[in-house]
């Protein structure tokens, strides 16, 4: 949805980056044979993390060689159809429809037309996501209407309004068991981050439209820089520790180089500014 | 049980030296110190006493069957301790000490809301159950302010400095520390920040 959590690719060993590739196109692959083309464009790096981190430990990276819609001349390795990418790839949709309708609420008539004419679009394509994971549509569905009902009434708790969309990507993995509890840890805090990511990204603009903002409401309209990254910090912290403990088998690597890495560096980059530039960046250099 | 060997992580044939050092490192991953006050301890908990039982099964075995006292190299191993032992004079404040023991945050919460008198406990205790749920920022807040009333009680000083070393603390596997605070551009920028341009110290 945002494109935050992506890994820091200098540090990536090349088996790795063949992974996260691989993955990248096989969930392509599956929003494109699940739900039609003009879900594909639903693809983003969030996503993959989300597939790497459902994958069965046990599952070794066996990729096998697919076209590539965007240019079907190439054939590139990608990850074979698995429930994790499924799961993924449905849950993608119907966060990405919610999202949609969110923002035709919020936006008046005519700036919400895309929004209303892309999630035309979506429809069906949520309405058969909705069915194959229902439980994740409810949560999603409710989590974002408290956090607009947060927004509305102008929270001043930074904690209140992250913990709502934190528990909407907490859902998106079964919560049973071991695995399910170092999972749901580790998704929650993810999902604190990123929206405290978002919400100093758009500190200045929120200022100017003069809309709701949830690190202006906590800290004053200037934010406070260093207690939001130590609280940002902290959720990072939370989340290494949570996959120390979790079994990822061959996935583990790559998703040490994304929270490790690749995360703290999305977040120097949004206080510093140079997130806009950073965010262009394509993670496959030239190679291609 | 399984095979001690795996447990670690090392092949059968590696040396004494190689066994300690990756059951070093095992350790210091599953360090009580990395999950205190973590809805996931007893997990890492369970980790740990895997690996202690591992080490001292293999060191065990290769003494020749000898069973004394194990030489774990870090004064007899790490152990688990639950964080919330000390006593509380005010019984409302042992229940909710209990409750979050036992992972109840709500139920915890809502005792607490019942306390009319607020004092240097009340804010820790809220500031425990905030931490739990993962609302780092109120946590902060309740610790700073459970400091500021009891100036003097280690347990809360050390909650509150426990959270403020932010990434500084916890546990990083080999080789990703973090970008950009390496020891070269460390000793780069702190080379470039004295007036004569060499090392600051």
């Amino acid at each position: 949805m945002f494109g935050y959590v992506r890994p820091f690719q200098p540090e990536l060993k090349c088996r790795d980056y063949d992974l996260y590739r691989a993955t990248y196109c096989g969930l392509c692959r599956c929003l494109r044979r699940r739900y039609g083309l003009t879900a594909s464009l639903l693809l983003n790096f969030d996503f993959t993390f989300l597939a790497l981190l459902l994958w069965e430990p046990e599952d070794r990276f066996t990729p096998c060689r697919g076209r590539c819609h965007v240019n079907p001349l190439r054939r590139l390795p990608m990850c074979p159809g698995s429930e994790a990418l499924e799961l993924a790839a449905d849950e993608s949709v119907i966060l990405a429809w919610w999202k949609l309708r969110d923002s035709v609420q919020d936006e008046g008539f005519w700036r919400g037309l895309p929004a209303r004419a892309l999630s035309l679009v979506l429809r069906p394509a949520c309405r058969r996501a909705a069915r194959r994971c229902p439980d994740f549509d409810r949560t999603v569905h409710s989590c974002l209407a408290e956090l607009s009902a947060l927004e509305r009434e102008g929270c001043p708790s930074l904690d209140r309004t992250a913990d709502a969309f934190a528990r909407l990507l907490q859902s998106a993995a079964a919560r049973d068991g071991a695995r399910g509890r170092v999972l749901s840890q580790l998704l929650y805090h993810l999902g604190r981050w990123i929206y405290l990511a978002d919400a100093r990204d758009d500190l200045e603009e929120d200022k100017l439209a003069g809309r709701y903002n949830p690190v202006a409401a906590r800290y004053g309209p200037e934010g406070d820089d260093s207690a939001l990254r130590l609280t940002m910090d902290l959720s990072l912290e939370q989340m290494g520790a949570a996959l120390q403990l979790g079994d990822f088998g061959c996935r583990r690597p790559l998703l040490e180089n994304i929270i490790y890495l690749g995360l703290p560096l999305v977040e120097r980059a949004v206080f510093d500014g140079s997130w806009r530039e950073l965010k262009k960046q394509k993670i496959w250099g030239n190679d291609t | 049980m399984r095979d001690p060997y795996s447990v670690l992580g090392v092949s059968q044939s590696a040396s004494d030296e190689e066994v300690k050092k990756a059951y070093r490192e095992l350790a210091r991953k599953y360090h009580p110190d990395n999950y205190q006050n973590n809805p996931l301890a007893d997990l890492a908990e369970e980790k740990m006493k895997e690996i202690n039982e591992a080490y001292d099964t293999i060191t065990r075995q290769r003494a020749g069957g000898y069973s004394g006292s194990s030489d774990r190299g870090y004064g007899g191993g790490y152990s688990y301790q639950q964080s919330y032992t000390s006593a509380s004079s005010n019984p409302v404040y042992a229940r909710v000490r209990n409750l979050i023991n036992a992972g109840d945050l709500g139920q915890a919460e809502q005792l607490l809301y019942g306390v009319g008198q607020k004092d240097g406990e009340w804010y820790f205790l809220s500031g425990s159950i905030a931490y739990r749920k993962g609302w780092m920022d109120e946590a902060m807040q309740n610790y700073t302010r459970a400091v500021q009333l009891e100036p003097n009680n280690m347990e809360y000083r050390q909650a509150l400095t426990i959270m403020q070393r932010g990434s500084m603390g916890g546990y990083r596997p080999a080789g990703y520390s973090s970008v950009g605070c390496d020891p070269c551009t460390t000793y780069l920028c702190c080379s470039l920040c004295t007036p004569w341009g060499g090392p600051c110290c």
